[in-house]
């Protein structure tokens, strides 16, 4: 319910801040010698615009609280434990990608990711081994359409063959 | 009528049996390079061509081409069946094409993808056919001035596309500018926003910043709900192209408009298919009679961007053939392809090697209705994606994007940027901030400066740019837009407050 309720709120402060530094970051940048516009212009047109259409919502937003406009709708039974589960773990895989190479990061990401997306009464046994066996084919069968299809080596990390 | 009797018997000797099956072969592995994104047409062309060495010439431009003609319209498969646009081209596609598949008319979806995508080529090589030296002349007219007015005037359609919620929707535009900000400046390089780190200097890539904020966005969406059951999409099974004769009448003047729009842009060097594709998407939906379906699934949002983004190809070929320009990647990638068999494109080529061109065009024409057929005869295999239980697509749907990310340019910097716009993504649907106007902006915001500041390099004062007609229709357009829908929108407000 908090982020319908104040969620404009929090969107015209988070672009104020963002408007603001960029303008700050802009001015820093150099000026052009040799034209009337240098690299500065666009950031700084941009961060103004911003600037304004940033206020203009926390205008319209604090109107509207201070109305208080009832707000309706469903109530948000979304299941914030997976999606934060699956966001750790694709930050994990992106940044172990290199290091650790293709394969092995991707085989580990997919089991654990399946698993944490998969309902509570699909994670038998049964269904985990299920879950093993297309990770390691879709990973395997990737690799090497890549590698010798289309000529592209993923990262090899610790695996080099 | 002498093009057309050149065009006929160019269309005899590419229908030689060897040269058929080369180009169904072209056309198979376009589509599969073009359905997976991080695998461009470019790419398929490139890898295609040292194959081609061994043929005699004709064989072997008839090949390129077919390859990039599969690679294009390859792209809606995965932008319809997994919100995962495969090329920079199909990215508008998803907007309709994931909502109707996620309706169950993903069939539907895809031969309407299909058709008009042949539509749009056809219509396009016809023009190419006919006008190409007259076009060519038009399209050499053009200065850094007039790409400006047309990229500012795309700029403003983000209005359009937010109107009913405009601060947000424009909000959701100055993030999408502000990430094109990052990297080097153009013309003078000077770095902006790169915060020291030497993997921004080279900025946000386009097709990574679309596969995070549109596919693992995605992902995050799904998994709020995901653990409540096992979940297919429904697949429903439809008669022919998936779309009656009435409705196609209907949709024609649509499809009509969105391949003029696309053969404008294809000419035009530099500004390329997916904004084509954007532009039409946002002209469509602005002179509908029910704008607000648009976005929810409906099948003209598909028959604007499909048709516009396929009728680039031949408005790209024009510069390409007649000036020696190519437009973008791909075509840059066929310039070589015709170079290697001994066809120097230029103003002469349509005087000395007459033959050589219209056998272009005829392989053109041959190839996408071969498009048309292997599509057509694979939708069934296509949709059987969706019969994989969402909580395994998805993660292997991530894995592909990663990959395709990694093998747009072999940086590791992109995969882990599909990340962060996947949670821009995710931010924007919690708090209902629309993500067409970010994209739009994320892909004009670069080329809108880089033309404003070539412009005035040349003419010095933006003065100059108004003596300048083409500029100044494309700005009273833009302007007249912005008072419209403002105006709009205001009055909307106090309607409703």
């Amino acid at each position: 319910m908090f982020l319908k309720k104040y969620g404009d709120l929090i969107v015209s402060i988070f672009y104020t801040i963002v408007s603001v530094a960029m303008l700050i970051l802009a001015s820093m940048l150099p000026k052009s010698k040799v034209m009337a516009i240098g690299p500065d212009f666009m950031p700084t047109v941009i961060g103004i615009l911003t600037l304004a259409l940033s206020v203009i919502l926390l205008i319209q937003t604090i109107g509207k609280l201070r109305k208080g406009e009832e707000v309706t709708g469903e109530k948000d039974n979304s299941d914030y434990k997976r999606v934060l589960a699956s966001l750790i773990l694709a930050t994990i895989y992106v940044n172990i990608l290199m290091p650790v190479g293709f394969i092995i990061s991707t085989l580990l990401y997919l089991v654990l990711q399946i698993t944490v997306l998969a309902p509570d009464d699909k994670r038998t046994k049964k269904d985990l081994i299920k879950y093993a066996i297309i990770t390691v084919v879709f990973t395997l069968v990737v690799y090497f359409l890549f590698r010798y299809g289309f000529k592209i080596i993923l990262p090899q990390g610790i695996l080099k063959f | 009528m002498n093009a057309l009797s050149q065009l006929g018997s160019a269309m005899l000797s590419v229908l030689e049996p060897t040269s058929l099956l080369l180009m169904i072969g072209g056309v198979v592995i376009g589509i599969i390079f073009g359905s997976i994104p991080g695998l461009s047409a470019s790419m398929a062309v490139a890898l295609m061509l040292p194959l081609t060495f061994s043929m005699s010439s004709s064989l072997g431009m008839n090949t390129l081409v077919a390859v990039y003609i599969g690679g294009i319209s390859g792209g809606l498969i995965s932008a319809i069946l997994l919100n995962m646009p495969g090329t920079a081209s199909s990215i508008a596609t998803t907007f309709d094409g994931y909502p109707m598949a996620k309706k169950g008319e993903a069939m539907r979806a895809l031969g309407v993808g299909i058709v008009f995508s042949f539509l749009g080529s056809i219509f396009s090589f016809i023009i190419l056919s006919f006008f190409a030296p007259m076009l060519a002349d038009v399209a050499l007219q053009f200065t850094p001035i007039e790409n400006f007015g047309i990229c500012f005037f795309a700029l403003t359609m983000v209005a359009v596309l937010s109107s009913g919620n405009m601060v947000k929707g424009l909000l959701a535009g100055m993030l999408g500018l502000l990430f094109a900000m990052v990297g080097m400046a153009p013309i003078d390089g000077t770095p902006r926003f790169t915060f020291g780190s030497n993997e921004m200097m080279g900025g946000f890539n386009t097709l990574t910043t679309l596969i995070g904020i549109f596919a693992v966005a995605d992902i995050l969406v799904s998994a709020e709900t995901i653990g409540k059951g096992v979940e297919t999409i429904p697949v429903q099974k439809v008669k022919g192209f998936g779309f009656t004769m009435k409705e196609f009448v209907k949709w024609l003047p649509g499809a009509l408009r969105a391949a003029l729009i696309g053969t404008g842009i294809g000419i035009l060097p530099g500004i390329g298919g997916s904004t084509s594709g954007m532009l039409a998407y946002v002209t469509a939906k602005n002179m509908s009679k029910h704008p607000e379906t648009f976005g929810q699934g409906d099948p003209e949002g598909i028959v604007a961007t499909e048709t516009a983004n396929n009728a680039t190809i031949g408005g790209a070929m024009i510069p390409l053939l007649v000036l020696g320009i190519p437009g973008d990647g791909v075509t840059a990638m066929m310039l070589g392809g015709f170079l290697i068999h001994g066809l120097s494109a230029g103003p002469l080529l349509f005087i000395k090697n007459a033959d050589v061109v219209y056998g272009i065009f005829a392989a053109c024409i041959i190839c996408a209705l071969i498009m048309l057929i292997v599509e057509w005869n694979c939708i069934k295999l296509f949709v059987k994606v969706l019969k994989v239980p969402k909580h395994i697509l998805m993660p292997l749907i991530l894995v592909l994007c990663a990959v395709g990310a990694y093998a747009t340019n072999n940086r590791i910097f992109d995969v882990q940027s599909i990340i962060v716009f996947g949670v821009i993504g995710y931010l924007f649907h919690k708090v209902k901030m629309p993500t067409t106007p970010f994209v739009l902006c994320f892909l004009i915001g670069g080329m809108t400066e880089t033309y404003l500041r070539r412009g005035l390099m040349s003419y010095k004062s933006f003065g100059a740019f108004f003596t300048h007609p083409i500029f100044d229709v494309f700005f009273a357009i833009a302007i007249g837009v912005i008072g419209w829908f403002t105006f709009k929108e205001i009055r909307g407000n106090k309607k409703a407050g």
